[in-house]
């Protein structure tokens, strides 16, 4: 197998920060392999375990589908109108190949724009890509830098 | 921001009740002055009469399971260390030197033995003694210096079933007192399990721009769900999860706690079986009512394993016994803000693949990033910036929230259900008479 490269990882992550801010919820959910997860730990508990701790979202394949088909609906009340988003995504690492399976590290910046109100959003990505014939995510960790999600509350839209 | 004061708004209504409340049975319709969301004089009262002097949720003490365990939490505006002393004794400490009032702890969580205030190097046992003081020769000791300048105790703190409550104020009716019927409702939650109940790691931590009481408010409205929670509904629908709001009840309690029950609520995690759980669920939940039959009785068990409910125990604890069990503190930091933390409560030593359903299920419903939390966080929020328009409106009929959905029903002797507001006028007339009263 060619060895997957940095520039690669980054064209798929800002591809997909892309489809996020375009709120292309359907395109972003295809970068998903079946049996794919999606986590956000809490602020005071960033290593857990998501059968162990509570997490803000711990999403298997089956209920990420369930937030994108809410997101997309006119009664997903906190994202209608959707908030304007706009990530900045940057020191990409690339981890050790591991049968298919490729760790890769990110940080991220996320603006959200809304009700008169600017809130940022920072944190690392620990994601876990599947290698193929695409780049799919098989576990899409957000990880905030955050102490309290504060101001803007709610994680209604993608971390 | 502040407005006209809500003295000055003269209702046409017939029967103000106070500044803030109406209430006119012959009208059939309560009313609230939105200055109660907005004022920076009604903030300050509130913090005086309530937040100074009653029992607050400070935390369970599963936080701190082992000796010398710590976290910082604020109160009521007080920054405080809750934590575990060396004797095994849960205590909280105000996190300020007696020495010169330094934030003393800086730690946000953590194991120590002792504090040591970095400013001038005081050192104290968890057990609250003052053990070091560098260069001691200059507080003769025997004067007793260091016996008064121990750490300082919050003034009361009781633990009524693990959930720990302190108050700032020296008198006033006990933990047992101010609960009141409370407990029965805190007790069937804690029923769970013999082991009793445990705080789970992970808290949510959010603020929301919202006043508090808005989020009391939504917590005691069933009315809200379907409209609210239209999204959230359609994905359960899809598990094959089937809700009515049939047979639901507030039961409005004494000291301003108010409950919703909700026995058409299917879907409790270890305790009442649906399809969306999975098959080993199935079983491991017949056997948990079993067991919990054998231990506590039929009848009891019944009530503790079928029915979910929404309990508010005035003024900042919000626990949820629904799909799993939660307990939701409010602290308010200003009129239009609030931060809130939750934790999810599970029964002390349930298997592990118990616990890891009951976080996946009830994480799917609430906190900021669940399926429904964020609409109710949308609603706090929409309401905080919607009050702003009536402020100060010349016409002295618009500033008010209209809360009157149920008293028709409730006046023919009906009891009160969960889709009317009868939970949320209970806590309006008693916050009204702590905060009305001269």
């Amino acid at each position: 197998m060619t060895p997957v490269t940095r520039a690669q990882v980054e064209d798929f992550l800002f591809h997909e920060a892309a489809l996020l801010d375009e709120w292309r919820l359907d395109d972003w959910y295809a970068l998903f392999e079946e049996g794919a997860t999606y986590e956000v730990p809490t602020t005071d508990r960033p290593d857990a375990d998501p059968e162990k701790a509570q997490f803000y979202v711990s999403d298997d394949y089956e209920l990420l589908g369930a937030r994108v088909k809410r997101l997309k609906s006119k009664h997903a009340h906190a994202e209608n109108p959707h908030s304007r988003t706009r990530r900045l995504i940057t020191n990409v690492r690339v981890g050790q190949p591991a049968d298919s399976s490729l760790p890769v590290y990110a940080a991220f910046l996320i603006y959200k724009i809304r009700d008169g109100n600017v809130d940022s959003f920072v944190g690392r990505y620990e994601h876990t890509l599947a290698l193929g014939d695409r780049l799919r995510f098989r576990k899409r960790r957000a990880v905030l830098e955050l102490e309290v999600l504060r101001p803007g509350g709610r994680l209604s839209f993608i971390l | 921001m502040t407005t006209t004061p809500a003295t000055d708004v003269r209702p046409t209504l017939q029967g103000r009740r106070s500044p803030y409340i109406f209430e006119d049975w012959d009208a059939r319709i309560f009313r609230v002055n939105r200055e109660v969301f907005r004022s920076d004089e009604v903030f300050a009262r509130e913090r005086s009469r309530l937040w100074d002097r009653l029992w607050l949720y400070l935390g369970h003490e599963t936080e701190v399971p082992k000796a010398g365990d710590f976290k910082q939490r604020t109160l009521a505006g007080r920054p405080l260390i809750f934590c575990r002393d060396a004797n095994g004794q849960v205590r909280a400490y105000l996190n300020s030197c007696p020495h010169r009032g330094t934030i003393l702890c800086r730690e946000t969580e953590g194991n120590a033995k002792t504090y040591q205030c970095f400013y001038h190097a005081w050192t104290f046992a968890n057990t609250g003694e003052l053990v070091g003081i560098p260069d001691p020769g200059a507080y003769p000791p025997e004067r007793g210096f260091a016996a008064q300048m121990g750490l300082r105790e919050v003034p009361r703190y009781e633990n009524y079933r693990g959930f720990v409550f302190v108050s700032f104020s020296v008198s006033g009716p006990s933990l047992r007192e101010h609960l009141a019927d409370a407990r029965d409702y805190i007790d069937l939650m804690a029923d769970h399990s013999e082991q009793g109940l445990e705080a789970i790691p992970g808290t949510h931590l959010y603020g929301i721009r919202g006043n508090w009481k808005l989020a009391v408010e939504n917590a005691m409205d069933g009315y809200h769900f379907s409209p609210t929670h239209v999204t959230f509904v359609e994905y359960l629908k899809t598990t094959g999860y089937v809700t009515s709001d049939e047979g639901g009840l507030a039961v409005t309690l004494d000291n301003g706690h108010s409950v919703l029950v909700f026995s058409g609520h299917g879907g409790r995690v270890g305790m009442q079986w649906e399809p969306r759980f999975g098959e080993a669920e199935r079983l491991q939940v017949e056997e948990n009512v079993r067991t919990l039959t054998a231990r506590i009785g039929k009848e009891r068990a019944d009530r503790v394993s079928h029915t979910s409910r929404i309990l508010y125990v005035f003024p900042n604890l919000l626990l949820f016994d629904i799909e799993g069990l939660a307990a939701r503190q409010l602290e308010p930091t200003a009129p239009a803000y609030t931060e809130v933390r939750a934790w999810e409560l599970a029964p002390a030593g349930e298997p592990a693949e118990e616990r890891a359903l009951r976080i996946k299920i009830l994480g799917s419903f609430i906190g900021p990033g669940g399926l429904a939390t964020p609409d109710d966080v949308e609603a706090y929020e929409c309401v905080q910036r919607g009050v702003v328009a009536t402020a100060g409106d010349p016409r002295p009929e618009v500033d008010w929230s209209d809360i009157s959905r149920g008293m028709e029903r409730e006046s023919r002797g009906e009891p009160a259900r969960n889709v009317d507001e009868a939970g949320i006028r209970g806590f309006w007339r008693h916050w009204d008479r702590l905060i009305s009263a001269p």
